[in-house]
């Protein structure tokens, strides 16, 4: 950050392995510049949280339309794996929170390890989900090189609902669940890619030492973006698995 | 990324003319695409937003000119469709939405607040770049086929036409990002970079007003995000949301719309608002009457417009408690709206009035939006919106709104702040003659559209009885006195730039903290960091000679 | 696209065949009430009134000042430097709030009114259906369908029963106030009672696709007398002649929105040249490109391809239309009779 270098103020490193760092140059204190960072990293958080709003509306609005085919779709998926899934989530909330202690406390190393373990957290979610995408392929409950084919406007036939084992004969739109399964994980699932990579972002900062108690704000904020990636699974994961 | 802003000394207390502004104080087509400067972004977005003005106008001429003929005179059906998509889709996603926040917003906000920049100068750049790349999709939407579904989307038609409608779908996504981001920007900048003594009712209205919009941009636009993305995984996967030939719903898509459109019709009104409430309040010399209720009033209409959207389909069948609610929240809305006109009526009473072109532009606006917000009680009344529904009645009215108000009050700022820009003066007489020709042309245009529309002239006809036929040619000649207005508008603030009289330090003689800079400002805006002492709009604290002093 | 296509305007069939101007009503704003919804008439003018009466007052206060307070000097201060007036501004509040409840009462009792079918209305049940860009009408207790025009007995209510199978639509008649959304997979109602005699538009106010602007039909409001004559069944095939007499006024109401006989490209293919007149005076059907499945094919045209392309059109599409796109008419909607009788309107367009 080159320019202006007449009123910058300077956050010192805590230490040798640490990197100092310099406010940006329209803010008059650091916690001006951290506040300031922080309300808007909450307000984007607000505008995930209403993406994903209307995603659960339409959950909802179709659930009440045809209750018998979320019934009987939410028993096709395995609670099990979604409780793994769930279990995972969660512990890697509280690695990514150890992570953010350990950035406030100048714990490099630990930080490392912290992120780490929340990476490895996000790679055991996705290959779980992968496995149970591949169940659903496996029986037809979306077969996804097909998806891009147009459908039968006469019969109403979609070519990536084939149902193999007729699982979901007898109720209305059966593939109204898995429709909507698939584009709420789908969604989810990228916000955990995304999240992953904010993670691995922050572990080459913290290698080089950017981060410290004097200045801990992405780490923070990237913990932030986590910990709504496991919450808005931990309202999935009943809708879609436990349907009443 | 980094600028090539050089360092400007700002320490001692030289005076501001003849020292570098933000305009010349580096160069270079790197010096603009890479800027982190608000002003700089201010004046992109400004030359982006025009551009897609002047498109979308370019498409209204078409559409007028058609419909010259019942038959129609220019196109099949099938273009015409598209020419009006065009139109609604350009001048609502590419510019009334982002023109005022995104050119005078980004320009001005810092200023008012005393500010150096907004918070977070990378986002706001980055909100440029996703509106540049909405209108590059856009346009390749265009190339691509183009859309016909009318800037509403409405499934199922948009669900089964065989035209680019997902490429315009993820013109809006980005759009609507850009609108977002804009907004959480402002909201920080105005929490936290308030200049010391600048309290929450110190804020010139035009900061309130801008603070409402960006609190609904915030919380309106991503349901849009997700419903646009809805519609491209219908038409891409056949997903069945929407598709009633899936067992989807397509009234869920209307309330999905609504939820975000019934709130940006605020989002592109609010700025406005907080423009006029400016101007009035400058042009007259005299503190604006009634401030803290007009602030309130931004509030209670961002907030009550977030529980009206069903009003836009009275006609779809929806539950007598549904219409109910919707009509009485409807009529109450307009009650903040009528406040506000009131209050900038009696600012005007008694003032020390300057009739020049900016207020001409705001009494343009007042005159305007009396008729545009009247209508819209008309239309809030249920029985009488069930006939006036989706006719040209409605089309008037919201162009009464969207341009005849929106894009009126857009002009009245531009003008207002053009010399605080640029330092220099566009040719006044010409300014004053294009607003006296653009508001006959706006009323030629519109005023027979709501007689045809009371008649029972739908909307989105590519043809029409003969029964209509007077009223649609008048209302094409109109169109053109419109059109040459606007032309004309153009081409004196182009030539301005190229040849305008220096501006003075303090043009109109406004006390705000953005008339309290040099003229243009400088990089970081301000020569000494502003404290505020004064209530806002106290013009007993004006030093008149600034506004006799040319910037040098 | 931008084809500068003009427009054939013998296509349009409002603009070939256009109905008496409507009457305007007393007040010169809104077209002749022919319906008894008083009330949207009501409260339309009391709003308008309203209306004018604040946008008088907001204009005047506005150019008065103007003129009055004019800056005349650089340095003029105002006349006065008033902040607020709290009386004032609770009075610009309450009043505005009175009068808009009123408005919101009297349009919600209005549209309750609309909204509720009376038990005479429903016992004199039409059905509308929509489709892109034609409207059917079936009768209360009759068999017979009309296309694009409609029957009504004065001073009778009526429901109609609304549906579509493509896209939405809406039904709108001007004159009767009345208009309604109409939506695939969900049925819709709306009635009224016509009280005048007369022809009057039926718009669709939906936009739903390209000939949106010519999905338009007549309701025709006529005595008791007429209407015992059933004038929508009006068919006659006694003899070849007849029956294209008979078609060429059904083609014109209900086929010509996409196909011209007069070579003309439009949404679907022309009928000209589908037939063509051997020297000896036999007509038959000519060799055509078809898409079956994507696959192309060639054809040659007759009774029986007619027929399916009416009843299924996507067995085989035409090789110029592969999107293709026609809805279908199912013989409850377009019975043997006629469709045999359109087929004979087609072979009386061969040439040589």
């Amino acid at each position: 950050m080159s320019h202006d270098g007449h009123h910058s103020v300077v956050i010192p490193a805590p230490g040798p392995e640490f990197l100092p760092h310099t406010v940006a140059h329209h803010f008059d204190t650091p916690v001006q510049e951290f506040q300031a960072a922080k309300l808007g990293f909450w307000l984007f958080l607000a505008t995930e949280i209403l993406l994903f709003g209307g995603l659960f509306a339409a959950y909802f609005y179709y659930h009440e339309a045809y209750p018998e085919t979320f019934r009987l779709g939410g028993h096709q998926l395995d609670w099990k794996l979604g409780a793994l899934n769930t279990s995972v989530l969660l512990l890697s909330s509280w690695t990514m929170a150890m992570g953010v202690r350990s950035a406030q406390t100048s714990q490099k190393k630990k930080l490392l390890v912290y992120c780490g373990l929340t990476v490895l957290g996000a790679a055991i979610f996705m290959v779980v989900k992968f496995f149970e995408y591949k169940a659903k392929y496996d029986h037809g409950l979306f077969v996804f090189p097909e998806m891009f084919h147009g459908y039968d406007t006469a019969t109403g036939q979609l070519p990536w609902f084939k149902d193999y084992h007729g699982v979901m004969a007898g109720v209305p739109h059966g593939h109204l669940f898995f429709a909507i399964y698939v584009t709420m994980t789908a969604i989810h699932g990228l916000h955990v890619l995304i999240g992953a990579g904010l993670i691995l972002w922050v572990m080459k900062g913290a290698a080089k030492g950017r981060f410290h108690a004097g200045y801990f704000l992405p780490v923070d904020l990237v913990g932030l973006y986590w910990h709504l990636v496991d919450l808005i699974w931990i309202f999935l994961f009943p809708l879609l698995y436990l349907v009443p | 990324m980094t600028t090539n802003v050089p360092v400007i000394d700002s320490h001692h207390g030289t005076p501001a003319t003849g020292k570098p502004n933000f305009l010349n104080c580096s160069s270079g087509l790197m010096s603009w695409a890479g800027t982190l400067d608000h002003k700089r972004i201010g004046v992109m977005y400004l030359v982006g937003t025009m551009i897609a003005f002047l498109c979308g106008g370019l498409f209204a001429l078409l559409v007028r000119l058609h419909l010259w003929e019942p038959h129609g005179m220019l196109f099949s059906n099938a273009d015409y469709n598209q020419i009006f998509t065009l139109h609604g889709a350009f001048m609502v996603f590419l510019f009334v939405i982002p023109a005022i926040p995104g050119s005078l917003g980004n320009m001005v906000l810092p200023l008012m607040l005393g500010a150096k920049d907004v918070a977070l100068p990378r986002l706001n750049l980055l909100s440029f770049y996703l509106w540049l790349t909405g209108a590059i999709l856009a346009t390749l939407a265009i190339v691509l086929g183009g859309f016909d579904t009318g800037w509403t989307f409405y499934a199922p038609y948009s669900l089964y036409t065989n035209k680019a409608v997902v490429t315009i779908g993820l013109a809006i996504f980005v759009l609507g990002f850009s609108s977002i981001f804009t907004g959480l920007n402002f909201i920080v900048t105005v929490h936290k970079l308030r200049a010391p003594g600048l309290t929450w009712f110190r804020m010139p209205l035009f900061v309130w007003a801008l603070y409402a919009t960006s609190l609904l941009q915030v919380l309106a636009t991503p349901v849009l995000g997700i419903t646009v993305l809805l519609v491209a995984f219908e038409r891409l996967y056949h997903i069945g949301i929407f598709d009633p030939r899936l067992g989807g719903d397509p009234v869920l898509f209307e309330h999905f719309f609504w939820f975000y459109s019934h709130p940006a019709v605020y989002i592109m009104v609010l700025p406005a608002f907080g423009i006029i409430s400016e101007l009035v309040s400058v042009h007259s010399r005299k503190p604006l009457f009634g401030y803290k209720l007009i602030a309130f009033s931004s509030i209670a209409i961002a907030i009550i417009s977030f529980l009206v959207w069903g009003h836009h389909m009275f006609t779809s069948g929806q539950s007598t408690y549904a219409m109910f609610a919707f009509s009485f929240l409807t009529f109450f809305v307009a009650i903040p709206t009528a406040i506000k006109e009131f209050s900038w009526v009696a600012t005007v009473w008694k003032g020390s009035i300057a009739l020049n072109s900016p207020m001409l532009y705001t009494i343009a606006f007042l005159i305007i939006f009396a008729i545009g917000g009247l209508t819209g009680v008309i239309l809030g009344a249920l029985n009488v919106d069930i006939h006036l529904h989706d006719t040209y009645f409605v089309v008037a009215h919201f162009h009464y709104v969207m341009m005849g108000s929106i894009a009126l009050a857009f002009f009245a700022g531009l003008h207002h702040w053009w010399p605080k820009m640029f330092g220099v003066m566009y040719d006044e007489t010409l300014a004053k003659i294009a607003c006296g020709i653009i508001f006959v042309g706006f009323n030629l245009t519109f005023l027979p559209q709501f007689i045809m529309g009371s008649r029972g002239m739908p909307r989105r006809y590519a043809t029409y009885v003969p029964d209509f036929e007077a009223y649609h040619r008048a209302s094409t000649i109109g169109a053109m006195v419109l059109g040459s207005g606007v032309a004309l508008m153009v081409f004196y603030l182009v030539a301005s730039l190229l040849s305008g009289k220096k501006a003075m330090q303090n043009q109109w003689g406004g006390v705000t903290l953005d008339w309290h800079t040099p003229t243009p400002p400088p990089l970081e805006n301000f020569d000494h960091p502003p404290s505020v002492t004064t209530e806002v709009y106290d013009y007993s604290t004006l030093d008149l000679r600034t506004t006799q002093t040319p910037v040098s | 696209m931008l084809a500068l296509l003009i427009q054939d305007p013998a296509k349009i069939n409002y603009i070939e065949k256009p109905a008496p101007r409507p009457e305007v009503d007393a007040f010169g704003q809104l077209e002749k009430l022919a319906s008894t919804f008083h009330d949207v008439d009501g409260l339309f003018y009391f709003t308008y009134a309203v209306c004018i009466f604040f946008f008088v007052l907001i204009t005047g206060v506005l150019v008065f000042s103007c003129v009055k307070y004019r800056r005349k000097t650089f340095d003029q201060p105002p006349a006065s430097n008033t902040t607020h007036n709290t009386p004032l501004e609770v009075v610009w509040t309450v009043i505005p709030l009175i009068i808009v409840m009123v408005m919101f009462a009297w349009g919600f009792a209005g549209s309750i009114d609309m909204t509720t079918v009376p038990y005479e209305a429903s016992r004199n049940a039409y059905k509308a259906s929509a489709k892109q860009w034609n409207w059917t009408f079936s009768y209360p207790n009759d068999a017979a369908k009309s296309y694009n025009e409609v029957w009504m007995r004065v001073g009778k209510p009526a429901q109609f029963t609304l549906e579509s199978s493509d896209v939405l639509h809406a039904f709108y008649v001007p004159a009767m106030r009345v208009k309604r959304d109409i939506i695939p997979g969900r049925f819709q109602t709306v009635w009224f009672t016509p009280t005048d005699i007369g022809e009057y538009h039926l718009f669709c106010a939906e936009y739903c696709g390209e000939n949106h602007s010519t999905m338009y039909a007549r309701v025709h409001v006529v005595s008791e007398a007429d209407y015992l004559k059933r004038p929508w069944d009006l068919w006659e095939d006694d003899t070849p002649e007849k029956a294209v007499k008979s078609a060429a006024s059904l083609y014109s109401s209900l086929c010509s929105t996409c196909h011209s006989i007069n070579g003309a490209v439009g949404v679907g293919p022309t009928w000209k040249g589908l037939f063509v007149k051997g020297p000896d005076g036999k007509i038959t059907g000519k060799q055509r490109d078809v898409l079956v499945k994507g696959e192309k094919q060639t054809i040659t045209v007759d009774d029986a391809y007619i027929m399916e392309s009416v009843r299924s059109p996507d067995a085989k599409r035409a090789a110029e239309f592969p999107n293709g796109g026609m809805a279908v008419f199912p013989p409850d909607q377009l019975d043997d009779r006629r469709l045999k009788g359109i087929i004979e309107f087609m072979k009386s367009l061969a040439e040589k």
